[in-house]
C-alpha cells in the first residue's frame, strides 16, 4: 500500500484531491479484499478486525461446541464420526442420540402418532407432565390430517379433533385458540389463507414441534435445553447490537466469512461448497 | 440544611498509645501473611484484657441494660455462636497453613454462601470470631493445634492462600478473571525473583532445565490441558512485569482500609477490616472518613461491601453517627461520606442518604449497635442501594452514571465519635445480603435479552437454524473433518426430505464439495492424531511442499512430537513389560505353593526385584540408573519378556539418539522458547513412565497431538491462502471482542462471557 501511495505522490501527476481520495479509496478496498480472505493484518483494518484477530478461538472450544450440537440436535452419524476424527469422547451413547433423531424424524416427516408412541416409549412421563406440549403433538396430527384431506373428506380430521383436542382445548384458553385458528383451515381454501393460518400448513410447524419435543427430552435427561452453540451465536447477534446501540466504534458491517472460502473457488471456477 | 452529626466533647484519651502505634505505623497491607490476628490476640490491646472498653466483652457479657438490646435484636451468646459453628470452619486460627489453603480451594469451587439461614440471626456474629475462636471455635480434629498461632495465613474464606480476594458473586466474571490471571502474574514474578533462573524445581530433582515449565502447545488460559502442573498455567502470562506500561491493568478490588488514606482521628485494625475512632481530633472536624485501599472498577458491573457496627461503649445512642459510602479521591477525609462533591451515603444516625450534598433526603431506618449495612453499586442501571441485616433497603441514588464519575470511587466509612468502631466485609466472607442472588438476577436479565437476540441479521437469508447448519458444515470442511461434513451432510439431507410437504418437490442434495485438499489435510491430521510424526511431515513435504519450509514453529513443533511419541511408546513397552514380569512372578508364586518349583526360588525372588525396581523408580533417579534397569531385563521370564525388553533397549536407543539429533539440528537457533521446550522434552527420558507422573504427564498424553495437528491444518490453510478460520471460530473470537467493548464501563458485558456458554458444555475429553 504504502509504495502505491508513494508512487501516485511522487508520479508527479497533477491531481485533485478528490479524485485523488477516489482512487485511494478504491485501491484500499481491493486491497483490503485481499488481505482480509488472508487474514494477515494490515494498517487498513478496523482496529476491531485486529482486536478479533488477536482472540484465538481455541479448538478445543470449538470442536466442544461442535460436538455439543451434533449430539442435543440429533445428528447421531456426524457425532460419531466426528469423535472418531477429532480424537473426542462422545458426549451421549449413540443409541439416546438416535432416538431423539428417530422421533424429530418422524415429526419432520409428518408421522406423529408415531412420534408420539416413540416418545412414550423413551420416557412414559414426559406428555402426561406437560400438556402444552402433548397438544402442541395433537395440534400438529391435526394439521396433517387436514393437509392430507385437502378438498376430500373431513371426516377422519373432524373425529380427531373431536376426541382428541376438544377435551384438551376445554381446559386452557390457549388450547381453544389454537384449536379454532386450526379448525379455520379446515373451512378456507388453502390457497386462501391469511398469512397467520398459512403458516400453520407450513413445514415451520413441523420443525418448531419436533424442536420443542427434543428440548423437552433434553431437558428431562440432562437438565440443558439447547446446544451452547445456539445461545453463542445469539450471544453474537446481541452483543453486535447492544455494542451499535451504544456507539461503539464498530465497521460497517462484521462479516462471519461464512463465504470466504468459496468466493476464491467461485472465480477460479469450482463449484460452491455447499448447494441447498 | 442539617447536619446529622452532632458536635461531640471527647473526653481525653484514654487507650495505650501503643494501641495507636501498632496500627498507624505499619505499612499498608497488600499482603495476608502479616500476623495481625495473632499481635491483636497476644497484645495488650486484646479486648479481652481490657473489658472496660471492650465492644465485644461488652457483648459476651453484657449489662442487664444492653443485654436486653441485643437480645432482642440478636440472641448473640458464646453458646449461640457453637450452633453456627458448623457454617463457618473457615473463620478460626489455629489451623495448618496446608488446612487453610485446602479449604480455601474447597471454598472457592463451593457453591456460594446460602443466602439466609432463615432466622434473623446475622452472620456479623462471625466479627467476633476473632476474639472467641480460642475457646469455641474450634473442629475437635483441630482441638491440639489450638495453641498454634501460625500468622502465615488469614483463615477467611474467599482469599486463597496466595491472598487472592475472590468475593463470590463475580466469580466467573471476566473482571475476576483478569484480577487472577495479574495476581498469578505477580505471583510468578515473585517466584523468579526468589529462585533464580536455572535452579531445580523442588518437586522432581531429575529435570535438567529450571523451571521448564512452557507448554508445547498454545496454551489457553487457565483451561489448557495439563494445568495440574502449576506451571503451565502461569507461564501464559509471560511477560515483562511493569504494571504501569500495561493498558489492560485491571485495579484490584478494595480489600482493605487504608491507613494512610484517611483522616487521623481513625485508626485501622485487625488487618485492615476494621475501624476505630480514637477520639483524638485534632480540630473542629465534622466527621472523620476513611477510604479503601483500592478503588471500585466499575468493570466488575457491580459492586458491594458491607460494615458491621461494633461500637462497645455503653452509650446512650443506639444509632451512632456512622455512615457509610463511596466518594472520589476528591472529596475531604474530614468530612462524612455524602456531603462533599462526588461521594455518596447513608447515615446511620438519622437514616438519610445524602448525594453529595450537605442536605440529606429521608432515605430509609436508622442503623446502629450490632447492625449491618451494605452499599451496592449497580453501573449498568446507574443506580446505588443499602441494605440492612441483609434486606435491601430500595434505591437510594438512581440515574447516576457512576462509572462516568471523574476520579474513581472508594468505599468510604464516616465515623464521628470516640470509639465508633466497625467491622467491613469486603468479600472475604459471605455477605450477610444475598449478593449473589442479586448478581444472578442481573445476569439473568442480560441472558433474557441473548435468548430473544435476533439472529437473522447476521448472515441476511438464513434463519437460525440454517445459520447454524451452515456455520457447523462450514467448519467441518474447513478443519478437513472430511467424513463427518459428508455424514452430517447426509443427515441434513435426510431432514429436508422429511420436512418437504411436497413429494414432488426437488429436494436438492446438500453435497460436500469433494476437495482434494480437505483429504489431504484429513490424512495429515489424522497420521498426527495417531502419533505417527514421520508420516505426517511426509505427506505434508508432498502435498505442500513449503508448509514445513516456511512454518518453522510447526515444523519444531513436529519434530519434537515425534521425540515425545518415542518417549511415549518406550512408556507403554514398559508398562506392558511390567505387567507381564508380575504375571510371571505371579505364576511362579502359585507354582511354589503347589510345592513344585525349588528350583525357581531363586527366579521368582529375582523377577519380583526387578518388578520392585520397575515401579520403586524414584523421582530422583537419574537417567543412568534408569539405563541400567533397562538394561537389567534379560533375565529369563520368557521369550516375550526378553523380547519386549530387547524391544525396549532399542526404542531408548533411538529414542535418546533422534533426541540428539533433534539438539544438534536446533542448537543454533537463539529463541529462548525453543531451549526451553528442548530442555522440558528431554526431562522426559528421566522418567521410566511419564505418563504416570502427574507433573510431566501433560507432556506426553493425546492433548499434545490435537494442538499440533490443529497448528499443522493452520499453517496448510494459509499456505493456499484460505482464512485461517472457519466462520464459527469468527463468531467466537468477535463475541469475545465485542462483549470486552460492552464491559468496559461496567455495562452488560461484566454479566456475560463467552467462557460461561462453553462451560455449560459437558466435557468431552481428549483421549
Amino acid at each position: 500500500m504504502s509504495n502505491w501511495s508513494a508512487a501516485l505522490e511522487l508520479g508527479g501527476l497533477d491531481i485533485d484531491s478528490a479524485f485523488r481520495d477516489t482512487v485511494f479509496a478504491q485501491l484500499r478496498e481491493s486491497f483490503g479484499r485481499m488481505n482480509s480472505s488472508m487474514s494477515t493484518a494490515t494498517p487498513l483494518q478496523h482496529a476491531f478486525e485486529k482486536r478479533v484477530a488477536d482472540v484465538k478461538a481455541p479448538k478445543s472450544d470449538i470442536n466442544a461446541l461442535i460436538l455439543d450440537y451434533l449430539t442435543m440436535e440429533g445428528y447421531p452419524k456426524a457425532a460419531a464420526k466426528f469423535c472418531k476424527e477429532a480424537n473426542l469422547q462422545p458426549q451421549q451413547p449413540d443409541l439416546s442420540i438416535q432416538a431423539r433423531q428417530d422421533i424429530q424424524h418422524a415429526i419432520h416427516s409428518g408421522n406423529i402418532e408415531t412420534a408420539i408412541s416413540a416418545l412414550n416409549g423413551l420416557d412414559p412421563e414426559l406428555l402426561d407432565n406437560d400438556p402444552e406440549l402433548h397438544f402442541s403433538l395433537l395440534r400438529l396430527q391435526l394439521v396433517e390430517l387436514i393437509r392430507q384431506c385437502n378438498e376430500g373428506d373431513i371426516t377422519p380430521a373432524l373425529d380427531f379433533a373431536t376426541k382428541k383436542l376438544a377435551p384438551r382445548a376445554a381446559t386452557n384458553r390457549d388450547f381453544l385458540n389454537d384449536l379454532e385458528k386450526t379448525m379455520a383451515l379446515i373451512i378456507f381454501p388453502h390457497d386462501q389463507l391469511q398469512p397467520e393460518l398459512a403458516a400453520l400448513l407450513s413445514s415451520d410447524l413441523r420443525r418448531t414441534t419436533a424442536t420443542k419435543v427434543n428440548e423437552a427430552v433434553l431437558l428431562r435427561q440432562n437438565q440443558r435445553r439447547e446446544a451452547a452453540i445456539r445461545q453463542l451465536v445469539r450471544m453474537r447477534a446481541w452483543a453486535e447490537t447492544s455494542a451499535r446501540s451504544k456507539k461503539k466504534d464498530l465497521p460497517e458491517s462484521i462479516e462471519l466469512g461464512l463465504n470466504a472460502d468459496d468466493m476464491e473457488f467461485g472465480e477460479s471456477g469450482h463449484e460452491p461448497m455447499i448447494t441447498t | 440544611m442539617t447536619n446529622p452529626y452532632q458536635q461531640h466533647q471527647h473526653s481525653s484519651s484514654s487507650f495505650a498509645a501503643g494501641d495507636a502505634l501498632a496500627s498507624g505505623g505499619l505499612p499498608p497491607l497488600h499482603s495476608l501473611r502479616r500476623p495481625s490476628y495473632a499481635s491483636v490476640l497476644s497484645g495488650n490491646t486484646s479486648p479481652i484484657a481490657r473489658p472496660d472498653r471492650s465492644g465485644i466483652s461488652h457483648i459476651l457479657n453484657p449489662s442487664p441494660d444492653s443485654e436486653q438490646q441485643a437480645s432482642a435484636r440478636n440472641p448473640q451468646s458464646t453458646a449461640q455462636s457453637h450452633r453456627f459453628e458448623p457454617t463457618m470452619p473457615y473463620t478460626h486460627m489455629g489451623v495448618s497453613g496446608e488446612d487453610v489453603s485446602a479449604l480455601n480451594q474447597a471454598m472457592n469451587v463451593g457453591s456460594p454462601w446460602p443466602p439466609r439461614l432463615g432466622s434473623s440471626f446475622p452472620y456479623f456474629s462471625r466479627a467476633f470470631d476473632l476474639y472467641m475462636r480460642k475457646e469455641t471455635l474450634l473442629p475437635a480434629d483441630h482441638a491440639g493445634l489450638e495453641d498454634v498461632r501460625i500468622p502465615s495465613t488469614t483463615p477467611v474464606p474467599n482469599v486463597t492462600d496466595t491472598g487472592f480476594l475472590s468475593p463470590s458473586y463475580l466469580r466467573g466474571s471476566n473482571y475476576l478473571q483478569k484480577l487472577e490471571e495479574q495476581h498469578r502474574a505477580r505471583l510468578l514474578a515473585e517466584r523468579d525473583s526468589k529462585h533464580p533462573k536455572g535452579a531445580p524445581p523442588a518437586v522432581i530433582s531429575v529435570r535438567p532445565s529450571s523451571n521448564g515449565t512452557s507448554s508445547h502447545m498454545p496454551v489457553v488460559g487457565a483451561k489448557a490441558s495439563g494445568a495440574t502442573h502449576r506451571g503451565v498455567a502461569y507461564d501464559v502470562v509471560e511477560k515483562p512485569l511493569s504494571p504501569a506500561e500495561d493498558d489492560d491493568e485491571v485495579s484490584p478490588l478494595p480489600s482493605r482500609w487504608s491507613r494512610e488514606d484517611k483522616e487521623d482521628a481513625l485508626e485501622v485494625l485487625a488487618d485492615g477490616y476494621e475501624v476505630r475512632h480514637t477520639g483524638r481530633t485534632a480540630g473542629d472536624h465534622e466527621a472523620s472518613a476513611v477510604r479503601a485501599d483500592h478503588s471500585i472498577s466499575p468493570a466488575c458491573g457491580v459492586y458491594y461491601f458491607e460494615i458491621t457496627v461494633l461500637n462497645t461503649r455503653i452509650d446512650k445512642l443506639k444509632t451512632p453517627p456512622i455512615a457509610i459510602g463511596f466518594a472520589s479521591k476528591s472529596a475531604s477525609i474530614s468530612r462524612a461520606p455524602g456531603w462533599e462533591t462526588d461521594s455518596w451515603g447513608y447515615h446511620g444516625d438519622d437514616g438519610n442518604s445524602f448525594a453529595s450534598q450537605n442536605v440529606g433526603k429521608p432515605y430509609a431506618e436508622m442503623f446502629g449497635v450490632g447492625d449491618t449495612v451494605g452499599c451496592l453499586i449497580n453501573f449498568r442501571l446507574n443506580h446505588a442501594l443499602f441494605t440492612k441485616n441483609g434486606r435491601d433497603l430500595g434505591i437510594a441514588f438512581k440515574d447516576i452514571p457512576f462509572k462516568d464519575v471523574k476520579g474513581k470511587l472508594y468505599p468510604v466509612v464516616g465515623l464521628k465519635k470516640k470509639e465508633d468502631h466497625i467491622m467491613t466485609n469486603f468479600g472475604q466472607r459471605p455477605f450477610m445480603f444475598d449478593i449473589d442472588g442479586y448478581m444472578k438476577r442481573q445476569q439473568a436479565m442480560i441472558e433474557d435479552d441473548i435468548r430473544r437476540a435476533d439472529t437473522s441479521r447476521l448472515e441476511p437469508g438464513l434463519s437460525e437454524t440454517d445459520l447454524i447448519q451452515q456455520l457447523v458444515l462450514q467448519f467441518l470442511q474447513h478443519d478437513g473433518y472430511v467424513e463427518t461434513a459428508r455424514a452430517f451432510a447426509e443427515e441434513l439431507h435426510t431432514e429436508k426430505l422429511a420436512l418437504r410437504l411436497d413429494p414432488r418437490e426437488q429436494v436438492r442434495d446438500v453435497s460436500v464439495r469433494d476437495d482434494e485438499d480437505a483429504r489431504n489435510r484429513q490424512r495429515i491430521r489424522r497420521a498426527v492424531l495417531e502419533g505417527d510424526m514421520d508420516h505426517a511431515m511426509k505427506h505434508t513435504n508432498a502435498c505442500y511442499p513449503t508448509v514445513l519450509r516456511d512454518n518453522e514453529q510447526v515444523y519444531f513443533r513436529l519434530r519434537c512430537r515425534k521425540f515425545i511419541e518415542m518417549i511415549r511408546r518406550e512408556a507403554e513397552l514398559n508398562t506392558l513389560l511390567e505387567e507381564e514380569r508380575r504375571g510371571a512372578a505371579r505364576k511362579q508364586q502359585q507354582q511354589q505353593q503347589r510345592g513344585e518349583g525349588e528350583s525357581g526360588d531363586e527366579e521368582m525372588v529375582e523377577a519380583a526385584a526387578a518388578v520392585e525396581n520397575g515401579n520403586g523408580f524414584g523421582e530422583d533417579m537419574d537417567m543412568t540408573m534408569a539405563e541400567d534397569v533397562n538394561g537389567n531385563n534379560g533375565n529369563g521370564n520368557g521369550a516375550s519378556v526378553t523380547d519386549a525388553a530387547a524391544g525396549l533397549t532399542k526404542l531408548s536407543q533411538e529414542a535418546l539418539e533422534y533426541g540428539m539429533e533433534l539438539r544438534a539440528e536446533f542448537s543454533t537457533d537463539p529463541r529462548r522458547e525453543t531451549a526451553k521446550q528442548l530442555d522440558e522434552i528431554f526431562s522426559l527420558i528421566a522418567y521410566p513412565n511419564p505418563m504416570k507422573v502427574k507433573e510431566v504427564r501433560h507432556l506426553v498424553d493425546g492433548s499434545g497431538r490435537v494442538a499440533v495437528a490443529e497448528e499443522l491444518n493452520s499453517a496448510i490453510l494459509m499456505s493456499l491462502g484460505k482464512s485461517s478460520r472457519a466462520a464459527l471460530e469468527s463468531v467466537y473470537s468477535q463475541t469475545c471482542v465485542l462483549l470486552e467493548d460492552l464491559r468496559q464501563d461496567g455495562g452488560d458485558g461484566a454479566f456475560v462471557t463467552v467462557d460461561s456458554v462453553i462451560a455449560g458444555i459437558p466435557p468431552a475429553s481428549v483421549r
